[in-house]
This record gives C-alpha cells, sequence and structure tokens, in this order.
C-alpha cells in the first residue's frame, strides 16, 4: 500500500520510518520546504514535491501521513477523505473541537479510516501502570499526576511557539496526558488549570491542570515547556492499596556529551530502549485497522482529548473550572 | 536550661520532639502532660520524666516553655492555658484547624507577652535553606511557578477523624508547603482552588487526597498535591517537592531525598535509611533559643495562621467549587 508523507518535519521522518517497517510504501514526501520534501524523499526512494494538496488526490496513494502544524491537519484531512485516502493523522486530530468535528464527519461521509497519533496509549511504561492498575495493583485507583515537559520547542518557521498554531504546552503537550488519563479513567467531569506563559527573558510556559473524573478520581497534570533543557515524563498512579511510580529521568541509559565551545549543547539521549517503538505500533494498530481490527484510539478519542485540552485553555483563562 | 514541658503524645511528632529535647544541651524536658494518662504516662516513662495528670498543676510548675502536640482541634484550650500561665509555646502545624482559632491562639500568646512558634521543621531542612539562600542571592532569577507536593502514608486515628482534626489529607499537608512558599518569597496567597475528596482509605469521613492551585501576589501560580496517598509498603513515610520555575532555569528539590536504599530480607520490603539532616532537633532548639533570647521562634503563631488562612480557603473553595479568595485577617 502506498502512503504519501505530508509535512517532512521531526514527525515527518519518524513516520515515513515507522510506515515502511510496517510494509507500507512511501510513495511521495510533501512539504512547503522543498529541501526537506527532498531530503526524506531521497532516504525512502520516493518523490519529493511542494504541492502538498495535490498528493492527496493521488491515485497511486492509498494512505497519507499527515505530519504538519496543528492548524493546517483539517485541510489535507478533508482533501485526502475527498479523495477517499486512509488517514494517519499527529495529534492533536485539529485545532478546536469544531474542527475536528468537520474532520471526523469528512472521514466518515467518505468511508475512510481516520487514525490519530496518540502515542502515549502505546508507550510500554503507561501501558504497563495501566496493565497493573486493571489487574488490581493498586486497589481502586483515587489520584495520578502526570508531567510532561522540557525544553520549549521550536519547529519549522517556530510554530510550537506561536499560541494560535499550537495551541502553546496544553493543547499540544499535554494532550497526550489528557488522551491517557481518559483511557485509563474514564471521562472527565471537570477541568481547572492555570498556566505561566511569558515571552520574556525567553518564549516559555508552565501549565498546572487538575482533571475531575467522573467516577471521582483527581489527576493532576503538569506540562512545561519552560525548561531550559532536555525532556522528562513522569506518572503516579495511586489507590486504596498501593501506587505506581515511573519517571524518565530514572532510565537504563544517561548519554551525556560533552559541550564542545563553539558546537553548542551536547544532546540527552531520552527514552528507554525498546524492542518495538511505540511509534512502531501506533502504524501496526493503523495497519490492523485497515484490515478490519478495531484500533487503540477513535476519531472520537482524538475530539475527546481536544475538548479535555480547549476546556484547560478556557479555564486557565477565567480562573474557573471548567465542567465538560 | 529552658525547662520545657510536652503537652499531649496525641500527635506523633511529640516523640521526635522529646528526642531532640533530650539531645539538647540546654534543654530540660521537665515533664509530661496528656489528657490520655496511659499515653502520656507510657512517654513519660519512655523519658525518664514526670507525668502529671492536672494541666494547672503541670502548668504551675514553673515551665519555661511548653510544646503542644495535641489533636488540632485541642490546640486552642492548651495555647490558651498555657499562655495565661506565662510560658512560651511551640505549637504543632496546622496551628489550628480553622482561622478563629488560629486568631485567637495569636492574640492570647500577644496578650500573656510569651512568644509562640507553630512547628513548621520545613525551614530547618537543608535542602530548603539552600534553595532559599539560592532564592535570596538572585540564582533563578525571578520566581514565576512552582508545583509541590506533601505525600503521606495514612496517618490513621484522629488524624482522619474530622471531630478532633478539623479536615484531612489537605489540612495535613498544604500548611508546610505553604509556609515554605510563603517564606521562600516573602509574598502571600491571594487565591486557592482545591479538588479534593476521599478517593483511598474506607471508613473515614475526611478527605485524603487535595489538589490545589493556588495564586501568590503578583500573579506567581502554584500547585500543589496534599495528600496520604503513600501506601503502607512505600519505603517511607512520604515526601516535600517542589519544582521552582525561574527566570533562569528549573530547582527541583526533594527535600528528604537524602537516603539509602536498603533491603533487608526480614522486613520484606525496601527501606530508605535518611542520613540528612534532623529539622526536627533544629526546630526545637530555636524554640529554646528563642525562650533565651526573649525573642519570637523562626516560624511564628502568625506564620501558623497565614498558613491556616490557605487551608481553609482550600475546604471553601472545594465545597463552593470556585477559587476562594483567601483572606489575610488583621493581627
Ligand atoms: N506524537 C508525538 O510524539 C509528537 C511529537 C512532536 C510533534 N507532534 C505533532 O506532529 C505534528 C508535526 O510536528 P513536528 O514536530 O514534526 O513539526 P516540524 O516543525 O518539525 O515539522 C512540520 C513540517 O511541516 C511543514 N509544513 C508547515 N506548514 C505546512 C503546510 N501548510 N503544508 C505542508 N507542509 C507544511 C514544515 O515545513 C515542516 O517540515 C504536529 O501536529 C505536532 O503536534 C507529535
Amino acid at each position: 500500500m502506498n502512503v504519501a508523507i505530508i509535512g517532512c518535519g521531526g514527525m515527518g521522518r519518524m513516520h515515513a520510518q515507522m510506515a515502511a517497517n510496517s510494509g507500507f510504501a512511501i510513495k511521495v514526501c510533501a512539504d512547503l520546504n522543498q529541501a526537506k520534501a527532498a531530503e526524506l524523499a531521497r532516504d525512502f526512494g520516493a518523490e519529493a514535491t511542494t504541492d502538498c494538496q495535490g498528493v492527496c488526490g493521488r491515485a497511486e496513494v492509498a494512505a497519507v501521513a499527515i505530519n504538519t502544524p496543528t492548524p493546517t491537519h483539517l485541510e489535507f484531512i478533508k482533501l485526502a477523505a475527498q479523495h477517499g485516502k486512509h488517514i494517519f493523522c499527529e495529534k492533536p486530530l485539529a485545532r478546536t473541537e469544531q474542527e475536528c468535528k468537520e474532520a471526523i464527519a469528512a472521514a466518515r461521509d467518505a468511508g475512510v479510516k481516520l487514525f490519530t497519533g496518540h502515542v502515549v496509549r502505546y508507550f510500554q511504561e503507561f501501558e504497563t501502570i495501566k496493565q497493573q492498575m486493571d489487574a488490581g495493583v493498586v486497589g481502586k485507583p483515587g489520584f495520578a499526576k502526570t508531567f510532561r515537559g522540557g525544553i520549549s520547542p521550536a519547529g519549522e518557521g517556530n510554530w510550537f511557539r506561536d499560541f494560535e498554531k499550537s495551541g502553546g504546552v496544553i493543547f499540544d503537550c499535554l494532550i497526550h496526558d489528557f488522551d491517557w488519563i481518559r483511557y485509563a479513567f474514564g471521562d472527565v467531569e471537570r477541568v481547572f488549570s492555570q498556566t505561566m506563559r511569558r515571552s520574556e527573558p525567553e518564549v516559555m510556559e508552565y501549565a498546572l491542570v487538575t482533571l475531575r473524573m467522573k467516577s471521582g478520581v483527581i489527576a493532576h497534570v503538569i506540562g512545561s515547556w519552560a525548561h531550559p533543557s532536555g525532556f522528562a515524563v513522569k506518572a503516579e498512579v495511586c489507590g486504596s492499596k498501593g501506587m505506581l511510580h515511573f519517571d524518565s529521568n530514572d532510565t537504563s541509559i544517561q548519554t551525556n556529551l560533552r559541550e564542545t565551545p563553539g558546537e553548542g549543547p551536547g544532546v540527552i539521549v531520552p527514552g528507554s530502549p525498546v524492542d518495538v517503538s511505540p511509534y512502531q505500533l501506533e502504524w501496526e494498530d493503523f495497519k490492523n485497522w485497515l484490515e478490519g481490527a478495531t484500533p487503540r484510539v477513535s476519531p472520537q478519542d482524538a475530539l475527546e482529548a481536544v475538548r479535555i485540552a480547549e476546556a484547560a485553555l478556557k479555564s486557565a483563562e477565567t480562573g474557573a473550572p471548567v465542567t465538560l | 536550661m529552658a525547662k520545657i514541658g510536652v503537652m499531649s503524645f496525641a500527635h506523633m511528632h511529640a516523640y521526635a520532639y522529646a528526642e531532640a529535647l533530650k539531645s539538647l544541651p540546654n534543654a530540660d524536658f521537665a515533664g509530661v502532660w496528656d489528657d490520655d494518662a496511659a499515653r502520656g504516662e507510657a512517654a513519660a516513662k519512655l523519658y525518664g520524666v514526670p507525668f502529671t495528670a492536672d494541666m494547672d498543676a503541670f502548668l504551675g510548675g514553673g515551665l519555661d516553655g511548653v510544646i503542644i502536640t495535641s489533636e488540632n482541634m485541642k490546640h486552642r484550650a492548651m495555647v490558651e492555658k498555657a499562655a495565661a500561665a506565662g510560658a512560651w509555646i511551640l505549637c504543632e502545624k496546622p496551628i489550628a484547624p480553622n482561622t478563629e482559632d488560629a486568631a485567637a491562639i495569636v492574640a492570647a500568646c500577644k496578650q500573656a507577652k510569651v512568644g509562640l512558634g507553630t512547628a513548621f521543621p520545613c525551614r530547618f531542612i537543608p535542602a530548603l535553606t539552600q534553595v532559599k539562600d539560592q532564592l535570596d542571592a538572585g540564582g533563578l532569577g525571578a520566581l514565576y511557578a512552582a508545583s509541590c507536593t506533601n505525600n503521606g502514608q495514612f496517618p490513621g486515628g484522629w488524624f482522619a477523624d474530622e471531630a478532633l482534626s478539623g479536615g484531612g489529607a489537605t489540612m495535613d499537608h498544604t500548611v508546610h508547603v505553604a509556609d515554605v512558599l510563603r517564606w521562600f518569597t516573602g509574598k502571600e496567597f491571594t487565591k486557592v482552588y482545591c479538588e479534593n475528596g476521599n478517593l483511598l482509605r474506607e471508613g473515614i469521613n475526611t478527605d485524603d487526597i487535595g489538589a490545589l492551585h493556588l495564586e501568590m501576589d503578583g500573579g506567581l501560580v502554584v500547585s500543589h498535591i496534599a495528600s496520604w496517598n503513600r501506601p503502607q509498603s512505600f519505603p517511607t513515610w512520604g515526601d516535600v517537592t517542589m519544582e521552582l520555575v525561574g527566570e533562569r532555569g528549573v530547582v527541583n528539590v526533594d527535600a528528604f531525598n537524602q537516603k539509602i536504599d536498603v533491603y533487608d530480607d526480614e522486613a520484606g520490603k525496601g527501606a530508605w535509611a535518611y542520613w540528612g539532616g534532623d529539622p526536627n532537633r533544629s526546630l526545637v532548639n530555636d524554640f529554646i533559643a528563642a525562650i533565651h533570647e526573649g525573642r519570637e521562634p523562626a516560624a511564628t503563631g502568625v506564620d501558623g495562621l497565614r498558613a491556616v488562612e490557605v487551608t481553609e480557603a482550600a475546604y471553601a473553595s472545594a465545597k463552593s467549587g470556585a477559587m476562594a479568595e483567601v483572606k489575610r485577617l488583621a493581627i
């Protein structure tokens, strides 16, 4: 099955590799930036183009992978759906709840599959927490806490730092945790949120969110694009007879490269080495869906995550809880 | 030598303070009073000091100071008696279950001209005093936001009985961090939102989890988890942690993270052997010094009151479902 990669930045490259590993053929790589499209296309033996809309209508393409900045997702989803292409779209599904609804309707009307990359559901550490919890290890869960963040990302043309485009740390980053918490604990009753957003001395944001679940569980979600370096993830679940805890800082590999003058800072290699990348598991799930199985993330799930994120943004703005 | 009595061993911290009184060279641990005579007698025996069952007789014994470690609801009556007897007072946190009692406690000590300290040992944890120095020296630049925890194992007993404690984990485990943030920043809390509830332990009538969102003067945003969420199998009693986000970077402090991992087949679980400073001893030492120097202890009764203003507002918010103003009482 032939795939078109739309958006050849950080995630575009990731998904091209994962799609190829899952047996898809990368047919064409599209990006507004010709050099980026060309570089990725060369590595995967694909064609490069800057006609990003055009690839959605290519007869030889059966599915598209959308890895462009969030506000452009809806347009590509609609175009691809119109032409009967299945869609793998990075999270957030779209920039607003309304846009998500349009995206879902477009896919439904066209009878195509619309998968959203809520990859945390596929991370082994998070899946293990959920399995332990579902096996009753903590007893009845009552509390969860997560942290996700590090240095403020930039992206092509600094789009992550443009709140209108990315929605900031709450909409772009914490949406992962909102989705996973809903997956693990069920629906959200209300949301309270605070955010610290600054442009001086540099662009940074720090967000503190509490979700009250319909079950009564309290989930506290912290997000940072305010750290001077690095990236970390932490998760904790407490119940009536136990607790589960994970901290990515406590990992099996820690590389600390010497900073050479003039070459900029060394890179800290994050994450845990695993047999199969969670991004690969996403693609396997997408592929299995095309063959008739039920995927772990439904379009409705992606919409719900956006609703929670929008509620958090509204709460941060008004200083009042937002009931969903 | 300051003659110090301990009033009530209801709170487990009494044992730590008693150890400190025994070990400090300028303290004379003079005796124990307790409204639970069996508990008081056992403690007195443990430390080799006399037990007095009658409170007036106890307070009439020429004490320079008392440490009050009773149930929260009983603090006020004991403070009023001890202050009238002219003793300096170190009162366990929270200084009171509500601002009315807290203000009365402060007023009673003011009127009797005795010093009043709130037992906030966090002010003496070396990790926290170093962060305070770092902040004062401008190492982090301006402080913009913080996320904090004071988690603990479930203490059981009167702590989870509202009639004696006045409230649960939100009351028990908010005041330390509230005080540390006031001490760090010199700012006051203005607003709080709180989600809490009895979500973990069965058969209690208080909350055991509180998630608080706070604002301080100048718009500093803070979240805090006040909990009894650590299971009995957890290697230690709990934690005090803070992530401080500022102009020049981020400081993460885990105040008690100075530990040796211990694995003992007979214990059946891993444990931590703590090797850091002894903040309880430093707290009592400061109280003794305050008596000698005729000054207020490092964390005063007013500091205790300010922290109670925060918990009272947190409970008000949890009840109303809206953000609550932290009302600052004039003193
Ligand atoms: N799941 C995850 O772990 C994860 C991580 C990072 C980003 N993301 C998501 O992936 C998506 C892409 O993020 P990224 O980090 O790869 O960003 P990026 O900035 O690295 O890449 C975006 C690419 O899209 C191109 N582009 C911009 N506008 C375009 C347009 N209108 N048409 C075609 N191409 C366009 C840019 O030239 C760039 O190459 C976002 O939705 C983001 O939220 C997900």
